[in-house]
């Protein structure tokens, strides 16, 4: 006969629900379950004395012919399904009970736990922010961010925006001519309609007569629709808005709103001057539509028709300008087209466009078209970030797999330290995977303890590993939240963590052999093959704590070479700020008068020794370079060569304490109406004027056409680095920036002893009284400059130093705990020993030698490991090689030195032991 | 005297049975009446019914109600809920043909 359906199968819902309600409404079940029984009892009693029996005698049988009550209340709970809970509740209680009862191993594992997963929870949000993060629109992963690729050495046209060199050696970027832009959109078929923006930094917007720089971004009139972006106040930017004629509107950050309006609903139709411009303000941006440049926070949104009014360029308007190449193109995807088919179809829109736009150009000229994902819009920051946050996320990783493997090592201790009370469990009938549960639900639980601690220490630190990678003197602007996906992934990992430090300890007590583990002489026998897992863990733990320490000193020394390279100038007491004139008010002329008049206001000021001006600011990661060639030298491949140029003013040298070495620097007297002059680097001198004095020579630019005048070489100056410590001083030429027709912003550097408070307000009432609406930029020291493109290597220095030490401190716990036990389970060996003769000295050395074994296994094994895996961050060093063998040495030295310590404790312990007590203890 | 819970699936329909006659009666008298009707061959044994009878009322075949006596302690007693009705007929046709079909094998064999 078949088994039948006389249990009835419960839907799983309403099980869970009444197991819920047994679980939290423990006691009412339990006492209507004492009394359901009791009543039974009772009336079975009264049958019997019905029957003729005594009372006593027949309430004695109704309780024995029911049974033990207990276990049928037992059985009644593993019907509610209650068994499991009741377990579990008591495994937990007794975990809690051990762990409360070994504090310091308690705190250890806690501690190491908490950092671990602190520090992976803090990485993870960054990278979820930095490199993960959407553009906050509806369905951003169909979009589609238009590029494009050029051949090494075909003939670029002049382009505004950013460029990579991709795997091909070619140039990519983004970035099109407007006309292009807009013939490409007149032909789609496969996207729904296309979109142009552009970023533009450092606009000056006048509010209330209070100018400051904000951050902007144009955009063409569909691209509020298109997109999707929400505004949650006012209107968008509507096509209408881009008409000739249209009033100028712009659209604001939610952030920007919140800072500079207080969230004022009156922000609503306010004039307010962008680059003297006036515009109105007719909405405001949901606060999770950041714009469509990734890690952007651009505040003022305006309709693309405006650029010739707030960014006017001296060519004319850029939206008919065929040759620069700058605006940047997003589209939709249609439903049903695959990047394939829409790239393809995009190529030959791209190519008719490219003919139609400029008939007079060669195809070989063109670049090749492409489509990149848009869902981040335009992404520079994946490219630039990936690298560190990887790092960063495998040193935490590696960190918390250390203090994984020291609690293994620790657990595995303790639970051989328990063989006794596991076997006494078995031999009372405790099923193996009952005791294997118990270890388990031990490890689980201080997983989850070093979780919350860990959830709770990253959520505290959020924002000090973005804050570490922002320029001090700006506002911050990463703003990685610490929400639910980040809290799922600390879960996750915290689980992991637990099953990974659990299972060996698990594993090992559900195997306690009965029979040996009540014996206590046995033991010395079993000691060594039992702690052979737990050796191994301490040579693995070992060995990763190398690798995170050789890593920490690579990271380390190359903060420490960067901060010591010769510059080449003395970047002590300079004093930095900028100014961004608009160039809707300030003709190239008056821009040139403005910088003079300020460079002289501030050079008057008390306690400024020298003050000059630069059009880019020295070791700021900006650069500028332009081909020049000898005057008259022919074939210019041959001769010529690419220089990196600054503009810059009068004691130039002298302020940034450049030397020079042959000639003289720049005066005031070198502007427009004199000759044209230049001061050129030794480097340069050297490329274009081999073995010949280089003064009173002349060059030119590269590039041919009236245009082209001579400029006559005045001076040598020494070598110095131009924008970046890492670079070699590249060949420089300096210009005198009066003789400059085409000047943007201008960076000011005044060298003063005077304290940097005091001096400030000196500047700005000196700036003000020449223009009241023009604000200081970017105020900061030149060694404030300096670290600041060191951020990122101080990142790096500082989490890894962090991670090594986290990794040294474990690594001596994990070796202290395995001695100290392996010497207290050999007491009576050792006892034995010294009573037939060893002297302490001996024991010592033979606890020692083990240590040193350990610790020798684990620095070999973490050697070779590092050897492997430094190359992989070979390009972030700096002045030293990857498998630098100082670092090495250093690191394996301090490791040993900290584990031989470590094991030092336990082995004078050993060394101490009294034979006499030692053999009584048995 | 057999048990009746080890005849495969006879508790639940005995059970249920001897509640939809006689509603509202506690665990002794399912297991009196069980007794008494079967003339004493059948006997459920109580370590068995209680536990059947929490499961069956989480399932939602019969309710459970608690009255007070008048010797003021309390007792719990059982009565057939409708999906517990549709039980019943199920589990005592299933019961029929299965004793019908053991009969003939019986008989024939």
């Amino acid at each position: 006969m078949a088994r039948q359906n006389s249990g009835g199968i419960m839907r799983p819902f309403p099980r869970v629900r009444s197991w819920l309600r047994s679980c939290f409404h423990r006691s009412r079940i339990e006492n209507g379950m004492e009394d359901e029984m009791r009543f039974h009892v009772e009336s079975y009693a009264e049958d019997l004395v019905r029957q003729g029996m005594r009372r006593e005698e027949a309430v004695r049988l109704a309780r024995v012919e029911f049974g033990a009550i207990e276990s049928s209340k037992d059985e009644c709970r593993d019907a509610l399904g209650l068994r499991l809970w009741d377990e579990l509740w008591g495994d937990l209680r007794y975990a809690a009970r051990m762990l409360w009862r070994s504090p310091g191993f308690t705190a250890v594992a806690v501690i190491s736990l908490a950092l671990g997963i602190g520090a992976n929870a803090a990485i993870f949000s960054l990278a979820k922010e930095v490199l993960f993060r959407q553009m906050g629109v509806p369905n951003a992963k169909q979009l589609r961010l238009f590029s494009w690729a050029q051949r090494p050495n075909s003939h670029v046209d002049s382009a505004w925006g950013s460029f990579s060199k991709n795997k091909l050696g070619e140039m990519t970027g983004a970035p099109f001519p407007y006309p292009l832009f807009v013939e490409m959109r007149r032909h789609n078929a496969v996207m729904e309609d296309l979109v142009a923006f552009k970023d533009i930094y450092k606009l000056t917007a006048t509010v209330d007569g209070q100018a400051e720089p904000v951050d902007g971004v144009l955009v063409s009139g569909n691209y509020y629709p298109i997109l999707g972006a929400r505004v949650i106040a006012g209107r968008a930017i509507a096509p209408a808005d881009e008409m000739s004629g249209a009033p100028a509107v712009a659209v604001i950050s939610d952030a920007y709103w919140a800072r500079r309006f207080a969230r004022s609903a009156g922000v609503l139709g306010k004039p307010v001057d962008i680059n003297r411009v006036p515009v109105t303000i007719v909405g405001v941006n949901a606060p999770e539509f950041k714009g469509t440049k990734a890690g952007g926070t651009p505040e003022v949104f305006l309709p693309i028709s405006v650029q010739p009014e707030i960014i006017p360029d001296p060519s004319g308007s850029l939206l008919s300008n065929r040759e620069l190449w700058w605006v940047l193109i997003l589209g939709r995807l249609k439903a049903g087209i695959t990047d394939r088919s829409a790239t393809a179809a995009l190529r030959l829109s791209f190519l008719n466009a490219y003919r139609s736009t400029f008939p007079e150009k060669k195809e070989s000229d063109m670049p090749r078209f492409e489509i990149r994902p848009g869902g981040r819009g335009l992404d520079l920051e994946q490219q630039s970030f990936r690298q560190p946050i990887t790092v960063l996320l495998g040193f935490a990783g590696l960190a918390l797999l250390i203090a994984c493997a020291n609690l293994a090592t620790l657990l595995l201790a303790r639970s051989s330290a328990r063989q006794r009370e596991m076997s006494v469990r078995l031999a009372m009938g405790a099923a193996r995977w009952r005791v294997a549960r118990q270890v388990l639900t031990e490890a689980m639980l201080l997983a989850i303890l070093g979780g919350a601690a860990g959830l709770l220490l990253g959520y505290a630190g959020r924002n000090l590993i973005p804050n570490l990678f922002e320029y001090s003197w700006r506002a911050n602007t990463i703003d990685a939240p610490f929400d639910w996906g980040v809290f799922v992934f600390a879960f996750a990992i915290t689980l992991i963590t637990g099953l990974l430090f659990g299972i060996a300890p698990a594993w090992r007590s559900s195997k306690a052999d009965l029979n040996s583990g009540l014996k206590e002489v046995t033991r010395v026998t079993m000691v060594r093959s039992k702690l052979l897992l737990g050796k191994s863990m301490v040579v693995f733990q070992v060995s990763l704590s190398l690798l995170l320490l050789v890593g920490a000193g690579l990271f380390l020394r190359t903060l420490l070479n960067l901060k010591s390279a010769s510059l080449g100038l003395n970047p002590e007491h300079i004093l930095l700020f900028e100014l961004d004139p608009p160039q809707s008010r300030y003709t190239a002329q008056q821009r040139e008068r403005l910088f003079a008049r300020v460079q002289d206001a501030i050079a008057q000021l008390p306690g400024v020794e020298a003050a000059t001006a630069s059009a880019m600011p020295l070791l700021a990661d900006s650069m500028g370079h332009t081909c020049y060639r000898p005057r008259g030298g022919k074939g210019a491949a041959g001769h010529g060569g690419t220089a990196w140029e600054n503009e810059v003013g009068p004691r130039f040298f002298g302020t940034l304490g450049i030397p020079i070495v042959r000639g003289r620097g720049f005066t005031a007297h070198d502007d427009q109406h004199a000759p044209r002059v230049a001061v050129i680097n030794r480097t340069l001198a050297k490329k274009l004027f081999p073995g010949v004095d280089a003064v009173g020579q002349a060059i030119e630019s590269c590039s041919v056409g009236p245009l082209v005048k001579p400029i006559e070489i005045v001076g040598v100056s020494a070598d110095a680095k131009y924008s970046s410590i890492r670079d070699e001083p590249p060949p420089t030429v300096y210009i005198p920036y009066s003789q400059v027709s085409e000047l943007q912003s201008m960076t000011f550097e005044l060298k003063t002893a005077a304290s940097t408070g005091s001096i400030v307000p000196e500047i700005r009432t000196a700036v003000r009284s020449i223009d009241k609406d023009l604000p200081l930029l970017e105020l900061r020291t030149q060694t404030q400059q300096i670290d600041a493109t060191l951020s990122q290597e101080r990142v790096f220095a500082d989490l890894t130093s962090g991670f090594g030490l986290l990794a040294l401190v474990l690594a001596a716990i994990g070796i202290y705990g395995i001695m100290a036990y392996t010497v207290s389970r050999r007491t009576n060996e050792i006892g034995i020993r010294m009573s037939l003769g060893a002297q302490a000295r001996q024991v010592l050395g033979m606890v020692l030698r083990e240590t040193s074994l350990l610790a020798g296994l684990g620095l070999a094994m973490g050697a070779v490991a590092a050897l492997g895996l430094t190359r992989l961050v070979g390009s972030m060093l700096y002045g030293l090689r990857p498998t630098d063998p100082l670092t090495f040495l250093g690191a394996a030295v301090l490791l040993g030195v900290v584990g031989l310590a470590a094991g030092l404790i336990p082995a004078r312990r050993a060394s101490r032991i009294d034979p006499m007590q030692a053999l009584r203890h048995e | 005297m057999p048990k009746a819970d080890k005849l495969q699936g006879s508790l639940d329909l005995l059970v249920l049975k001897v509640l939809s006659r006689r509603p509202n009666i506690h665990g002794y008298a399912i297991i009196a009446a069980v007794r008494e009707i079967s003339e004493e061959v059948l006997r459920v044994e109580d370590g068995s019914l209680y536990p059947a009878l929490h499961r069956m009322e989480e399932t939602g075949w019969i309710k459970g109600k608690w009255i007070t006596k008048e010797t003021g302690g309390r007792s719990r007693v059982y009565e057939l809920a409708a999906a517990g009705k549709k039980q019943l007929v199920a589990e005592e046709a299933r019961w029929r043909s299965v004793t019908f079909a053991i009969d003939r094998v019986l008989r024939t064999v």
